[in-house]
């Protein structure tokens, strides 16, 4: 009860579980986040029910993937403001790793997926302790990752053992759960169902950790952290290996579904625009919500663009993307969940007026 | 690795260096008056050679003439954008920066592709493969051509800068902002107009290539990150580090490239960058670590 009377929800008790629920969610801003990104996992998982063409199913599951890889951004980018701006190197890692382990050692995704997150996380830390070693700070980490992957571009273009400037396929002609490889769009979609749901646990976790905390004060003020006692180095190496690992993940995931992977098009700084910046910053970024419901209204919304207005001509998805970043940043800096969360409040407020003069005679 | 084949390579490289190095004066400028990095600068240079590739194809102007068109065209553009999008967010978190020029890099990519399409186009002009025998050298006449039109115009940057009132002002700005703020200068004006001169030089550096070059939507990227590479080592914000900069990455590429293979080249200067950023990030003409 103490917990309903705390919140402010207003003076009226709650009744029973479900109410109890609610005015724990009300009363949390983070919660409600929580609360709308499990709701939209759930409502696209019944999608299929409605949504009968591969097409539209296909355009649904990018949008789940690129919701998971905004959410291993943010959790970097977002949280800690750590400018990594090549984050897509990680995603490249990873659909190369569970090829390469799919191929040629005949490791099935199942497995080779979360070893793609290991050894992203690998190149995460040695990216973190060489960054970390020489003072990398700010622009120039952001360019030092720009480099990395432009050189890695070209060390896989010539890398035969990773199919070199052809790329890497897989064999689809037998569909099977032990493969990862189906016929049909549905179990791909509850793959990325599945990933998104434990990417959005795993973020409202560390957001509520304290671990969080000194993400944020990271990213708030580096120097102010540091001299209040908070040791930078190890929070931005761990910030780097969660989302790099997170990152690898992801490209083994999305490998498994567009079953083709070459240099040029995952070490590629428009890609990294689509999957990794898009969603995070058009939600907004260091939300909890932002990168799920920037990468629900982005993506459709490009593809429909791309689908009805122009007639599938090339460069539209990037005027959509670029547009979108441009707009984003200029008009709304805190994304589409900054405005629901101004709603949110506003309506807060009026629902309870005479709380909200409590709370000023407290405060006076 | 014979003599004249040394001495061979070596020109090629400074050729193409000095072209690196006027993109890389124009990202230096900017960045050295505003303290910002643009990540778009690679898609001026790829507008540059669009304007050069239409004014030879519509109205059959030598590239040689229509980089004074692609320059102003440029210029105007770029203080557009920097008056419209950049100058709103010079106080923002970094992160906000770069991704706002990253959406304006992605952004025009798209519009040129979307108009022009993805198709590579050259201009054909009649001196394309002309040489001249100097000794045992062989110079590629619009490679040379380049190479001195970037020198000039650099030149004619770094006279500007150094002896009119408006490139004082500039300079002034890019030592202490607030100093020059009280000392009268309209630094708002000083920004948009550095951001066009450094996005036109960069187009006329474009329009330089244009006769040995394909000309791409994303030509712009690789520019970019060469530039990138030239201003770090040549110092963030210093402009004759800069030139110096474009020359020594023009050289390494031109080297790794007759080693390793034209299409690994790159790796070599972005082995130069990595070592750089990490045993001397302020740079050959910076005085302490950044």
């Amino acid at each position: 009860m103490s917990a309903v009377k705390n919140s402010a929800s207003g003076p009226k008790p709650a009744r029973g579980p479900l109410g109890r629920l609610w005015h724990a969610i009300w009363a949390d801003w983070d919660l409600m986040q929580l609360a709308i990104s499990v709701l939209l996992v759930v409502a696209i998982g019944f999608a299929p029910l409605v949504i009968r063409s591969p097409y539209y199913l296909g355009i649904l599951i990018l949008a789940v993937l690129y919701g998971y890889v905004g959410i291993s951004w943010n959790i970097v980018a977002g949280f800690a403001g750590q400018l990594l701006i090549a984050h897509i190197i990680f995603i490249a890692l990873g659909a190369y790793t569970t090829v390469v382990l799919y191929t040629r050692f005949n490791i099935m995704p199942w497995i080779g997926i979360p070893a793609s997150g290991v050894v992203a996380a690998g190149l995460g830390l040695v990216i973190a302790l060489i960054t970390l070693r020489y003072g990398l700070k700010a622009d120039y980490f952001a360019l030092f990752t720009i480099a990395l992957m432009v050189a890695l571009k070209t060390l896989f273009l010539k890398w035969e053992f990773v199919g070199a400037a052809v790329g890497m396929g897989l064999r689809l002609n037998e569909p099977s759960w032990e493969k990862m490889i189906f016929s049909t769009k549905e179990p791909y979609l509850y793959i990325g169902l599945a990933l998104l749901l434990a990417g959005i646990l795993v973020q409202f976790w560390i957001y509520r950790s304290k671990l969080g905390k000194y993400f944020l004060a990271l990213r708030e003020d580096e120097a102010a952290a540091a001299a209040l006692g908070v040791n930078t180095s190890l929070y931005k190496t761990l910030a780097l290996l969660i989302g790099s690992a997170m990152g690898g993940i992801g490209g083994g995931y999305y490998m498994m579904y567009v079953t083709f992977v070459e240099p040029p098009q995952v070490f590629d700084l428009g890609l990294n625009v689509e999957l990794v910046l898009a969603a995070p910053i058009i939600g907004g970024l260091g939300s909890l919500l932002g990168p799920v419901l920037g990468a629900l209204i982005n993506k459709p919304l490009a593809e429909l663009i791309r689908g009805t207005l122009t007639a599938g001509r090339s460069g539209t998805t990037l005027i959509v993307y670029g547009a979108f970043l441009v707009a984003s940043i200029l008009f709304m800096p805190r994304g589409i969940t900054g405005l629901i969360q101004d709603g949110y409040l506003r309506l807060k407020r009026r629902l309870v007026p005479e709380r909200e003069e409590e709370v000023r005679r407290d405060i006076a | 690795m014979q003599f004249d084949t040394f001495l061979q390579t070596l020109v090629n490289g400074l050729f193409i260096g000095g072209v690196y190095g006027l993109v890389s004066i124009g990202l230096t400028l900017i960045y050295g008056v505003m303290l910002i990095l643009n990540f778009a600068h690679g898609e001026f240079m790829m507008l540059g050679m669009y304007v050069a590739f239409w004014a030879f194809t519509l109205g059959g102007l030598d590239p040689y003439v229509s980089v004074v068109i692609a320059a102003a065209l440029i210029f105007l553009l770029g203080a557009a954008i920097q008056r419209g999008l950049i100058q709103r967010v010079l106080t923002a978190h970094p992160l906000n920066q770069i991704v706002l020029l990253l959406g304006v890099s992605t952004l025009l990519i798209g519009l040129v592709q979307f108009f022009w399409t993805a198709d590579p186009r050259a201009i054909h002009v009649p001196y394309e493969t002309e040489v001249i025998q100097v000794g045992f050298l062989r110079l590629s006449i619009p490679r040379m051509v380049a190479f001195f039109a970037s020198l000039v115009t650099s030149v004619a940057l770094y006279v500007f800068l150094q002896y009119t009132k408006t490139g004082k002002a500039i300079r002034a700005v890019s030592q202490n902002r607030d100093a020059a703020l009280l000392m009268g200068i309209d630094v708002k004006y000083i920004y948009m107009l550095t951001f066009g001169l450094g996005a036109a030089v960069t187009a006329a550096a474009g329009v330089f290539l244009t006769p040995t070059f394909r000309i791409l939507p994303t030509i712009g990227q690789s520019f970019s990150v060469t530039a990138f590479v030239v201003v770090v080592l040549g110092t963030m914000g210093n402009f004759i580090g800069a030139f110096v900069g474009g020359l020594i990455i023009g050289v390494v590429e031109v080297f790794a490239g007759y080693y390793l293979g034209g299409d690994v080249k790159i790796i070599a200067s972005m082995t130069v960058f990595i070592l750089v950023l990490l045993f001397r990030p302020a740079g050959l003409f910076g005085r302490k670590r950044a």
